[in-house]
């Protein structure tokens, strides 16, 4: 690299506003978050089963992402549907501020009344918006974990243990809202959407670009992950569902290096199919879908914020 | 495309003038690929071209002449990204490469990368197209607006809500193009834009770049496979360790003999022949299965009495996938469960026998060969094992599949300890002495006896390919299936792969290989197996 040039890109990143990260730099840190995202979740799922009850502060997160990875998966032929101009289309930032408040409404400790009510109403833009299969479904599941976790077993004797059915039924009832939340965000908005949101809001470049590069790379995770098992199965080195428990090293070692040596070659690729379309421009970026926080946006944020805040001041 | 607003230019204009330029990239872990030897010789030498505007440019010749080293001259990724030192001058449309910064580059230049799983930013296809445009800041009406216009004029609007991940190879391929195209750019760069492409999709992409050629933009390709652009090629270049061998006309090119083609490591220009063979050989195979057809008890006895031993035999075969839903046991049942399935003909592989697999793209060709080796079970039907039904996991123990992206399959820290590792003993010191005979036996068949040491990642491609594949030889698999060997290959290397097979088979191995490569086909293998959707 000439001295010119290095003085050239030095500006041109000083100008976006962090003076030492490069494009292949972000890009690089949004893959590698990525695959930590991807072994967070397993090993809080893990850790949640085995050990029930051990609440990470990670779950709820998590839960809304999961519960949200649906489009993402690549299954689906068309991932968002957008059809109809009757169904309500929020803005990306409202519903971030629901997801934001299904998981404060986790560490408020709410009681049952509150909790049902809000659940009520973060359903209510799932089904305005035309996803009423998963909107039936989530509205049965809580009602029947309501329905298990008001039933009072009796506290002694041979039937005690069964104590734990409304137990168990009150935790994943509490992970609930951040799951209804998290479907509805993520699998209304396009990741275009969600960027133009994200810049509306100022964010810096610097974090928008290990975003959309977190999104672009579950699906390439997956599929890394499909392979290597493959792979595993054919040399005959143990691969079934259960091996990563009974051999954790030697999974850590087969499945991991791989995952990671790729994910090396996939950042230098996309580094370089980034830079060629001129990511790196220090001048205003902007979306090809225009967001705009409207009455309905206004209405669903004022309706979903209040029973929490009469919760807080102790009304409800 | 069609009403570009870039001001008419003479057609004589040089917009590309690379003066004396010699290029030594910096280290090997700067270098894309793991192909490029630890001792770097210079990447280009002493290059001087001049390219004049709305020309089609194709740069020829081996794996490592420095073609694509020059493509990354022209779109800026030199000496940005790919760092080393660069001596001469490369001015394209008036940008002056290590002056000139990328983002400059970015709305002159479109580029086209060779791997279509990894050259998309984005993961639906509305956002690639409208990526470079959001980069340049333009107005979101006018984004939109541009991204209509180039769909509907490269057909591909029914994709434009899909995620990239659901698309084809040949469909990411289009989307890259119809990418590189947003910005209007006067300049397309194609680094090896068909190594993962059939048939069907390489015309795709002939029609498309002749779409973009009559309007006006000045075209670059490196290729080794020639014969997909042949009818758009004004000019070839061929590269020779990084120095410029050849500069002619197309039609001189295309009077050359196709021995001298040949010679340089190109790929044929014409695929008459091969399709021809490939035609015939699977015609010869159909009437040997109708024949076989009514006596199947005899049919096994005759093919014994032809050639090896029938190692593997599918009858009436479906293979597929069903639909895995987190939530499908809440859905009703559709009686079509199966997202997709298709019916095989009857099918035998031989012991000592090399089995060519080709068909479309979503013929069922991966799906087929994941079932014959175990990693997925039939819909219906049955494989049998030496005239045996055998289950999905005894096919795995005694089946190997070399996948395309062989990075996968390699798990040891040394080449002699992949040969080890599926074996009992994980280590060197435990083993026995006639284990580590065998494995150096099988080391020295395939050529690999020098490099036994090396760690797998450190290795070119075919090493890394060869390394796979003895390590299928040392567990003593059976059956040995290849999953596009020869994608991106030129003309030694393929031949390599082919000597390859050839030595699998007289090995007394049953080689199934699934291959778009009609050269490959016709070449190397006894018998070709078409699978149409």
């Amino acid at each position: 690299m000439t001295d010119a040039q290095r003085t050239a890109s030095d500006t041109a990143s000083k100008a976006r506003g962090f003076a030492a990260l490069s494009i292949p730099d972000l890009i690089t840190i949004g893959v590698f978050t990525a695959i930590y995202f991807a072994l967070v979740a397993v090993c809080t799922f893990a850790s949640a089963i085995i050990f029930a009850g051990f609440g990470s502060i990670l779950l709820p997160a998590l839960c809304a992402l999961v519960a949200g990875c649906g489009p993402y998966r690549g299954r689906r032929r068309r991932a968002f549907r957008f059809d109809g101009r009757h169904r309500l289309r929020l803005d990306p930032r409202a519903k971030l501020f629901l997801l934001l408040e299904a998981n404060l409404l986790l560490f408020c400790h709410v009681n049952t009344r509150t909790e049902a009510l809000l659940t009520a109403l973060f359903l209510l833009p799932l089904f305005l918006s035309g996803r009423i299969r998963s909107g039936v479904r989530f509205t049965l599941i809580y009602g029947a974990l309501l329905a298990l976790s008001l039933i009072e077993p009796p506290t002694e004797g041979r039937g005690a243990w069964l104590a734990i059915f409304p137990m168990i039924a009150v935790g994943i009832r509490m992970l609930l809202p951040c799951l209804i939340t998290g479907a509805f965000a993520f699998t209304t908005t396009s990741p275009g959407e969600f960027t133009a949101a994200l810049r509306r809001m100022h964010v810096p470049e610097a974090v928008i670009i290990p975003c959309i590069v977190v999104i672009r790379f579950f699906p390439t995770l997956r599929e890394d992950y499909r392979h290597i098992r493959n792979a595993m199965a054919l040399r005959g080195i143990p691969s079934g569902g259960g091996s990563p428990l009974r051999h954790p090293a030697q999974s850590l070692e087969y499945i991991i290096v791989p995952l990671l040596m790729n994910a090396t070659v996939v950042a230098q690729d996309l580094s370089v199919a980034a830079m060629t379309k001129g990511l790196g421009n220090p001048g205003r970026h902007t979306s090809m879908t225009d967001i705009r926080i409207g009455i309905p946006d206004w209405a669903i944020m004022i309706l979903c914020a209040l029973p929490l805040i009469l919760f807080l001041t102790g009304v409800l | 495309m069609s009403n570009s607003p870039t001001p008419p230019i003479d057609m004589n204009h040089i917009v590309i003038d690379s003066n004396r330029i010699a290029f030594r990239y910096q280290t090997a872990a700067t270098a894309q690929s793991a192909d490029t030897p630890p001792v770097i010789p210079a990447a280009l030498d002493d290059v001087t071209l001049t390219i004049p505007h709305g020309e089609f440019v194709v740069l020829c010749g081996q794996s490592g002449c420095g073609k694509t080293t020059f493509t990354r001259l022209l779109n800026g990724l030199i000496p940005t990204f790919h760092t080393g030192d660069l001596t001469g001058t490369c001015s394209v449309y008036g940008l002056r490469s290590g002056h000139s910064s990328i983002e400059e580059y970015a709305a002159v230049v479109g580029s086209v990368f060779q791997n279509p799983k990894t050259q998309y930013f984005n993961a639906f296809v509305a956002d690639e197209l409208a990526f470079p445009c959001e980069n340049a800041g333009w107005e979101p009406s006018a984004i939109r607006e541009r991204m209509q216009e180039v769909a509907s004029s490269f057909g591909i609007t029914h994709l434009l809500d899909r995620s990239i991940f659901r698309l084809s190879g040949g469909q990411k391929q289009r989307i890259a193009v119809a990418a590189a195209c947003m910005l209007r750019p006067r300049l397309l760069v194609l680094d090896e834009p068909t190594s993962n492409l059939d048939a069907q999709a390489m015309a795709d992409l002939n029609a498309m770049l002749a779409q973009i050629k009559a309007s006006g933009v000045t075209i670059v390709v490196a290729e080794h496979r020639l014969a997909w652009c042949v009818d758009l090629a004004d000019r070839y270049v061929l590269f020779d360790s990084g120095r410029i061998a050849l500069d002619c006309s197309a039609e001189r090119f295309r009077d050359l003999p196709e021995r001298r083609r040949e010679r340089w490591g190109l790929r044929a220009l014409d695929m008459t022949p091969f399709h021809a063979a490939v035609r015939q050989s699977v015609a010869n195979a159909g009437q040997s299965r109708t024949d076989a057809a009514p006596l199947p008890a005899n049919g096994t006895i005759q093919d014994q009495s032809a050639s090896g031993t029938a190692v593997i035999a599918t009858r009436g075969l479906t293979v597929g996938y069903r639909e895995t839903r987190v939530f499908g046991r809440f859905r009703r049942r559709r009686p079509d469960a199966a997202a997709f399935s298709r019916t095989i003909p009857d099918l035998t592989l031989h012991a000592g026998r090399i089995v060519g697999l080709m068909g479309h793209n979503g013929a069922g060709k991966t799906t087929l060969v994941r079932t014959l080796v175990g990693l997925a079970k039939p819909l219906d039907g049955g494989i049998l094992r030496y005239g045996e039904t055998a289950s999905p996991s005894e096919l795995t123990r005694h089946g190997f599949l070399v996948m395309q992206d062989v990075n996968y399959q390699l798990f040891a820290d040394s080449v002699r300890g992949e040969l080890l590792l599926s074996t009992p003993y994980r280590d060197e010191f435990d083993a026995p002495e006639d284990v580590l005979q065998a494995a150096d036996r099988i080391l020295a068949d395939l050529d690999l006896m020098e490099l036994s040491d090396r760690h797998p990642m450190s290795l070119s491609g075919g090493q890394k390919q060869r390394t796979a594949i003895a390590s299928a030889l040392m567990c003593n698999k059976e059956l040995i299936v290849l999953d596009e060997p020869t994608s991106g290959l030129d003309l030694k290397h393929m031949r390599q792969v082919g000597a390859l097979l050839r030595t699998l088979a007289d090995r007394g191995k049953a080689v199934l290989v699934v291959t778009h490569d009609e050269e490959l086909a016709a070449q190397w293998c006894d018998e070709v197996v078409m699978i149409r959707p």
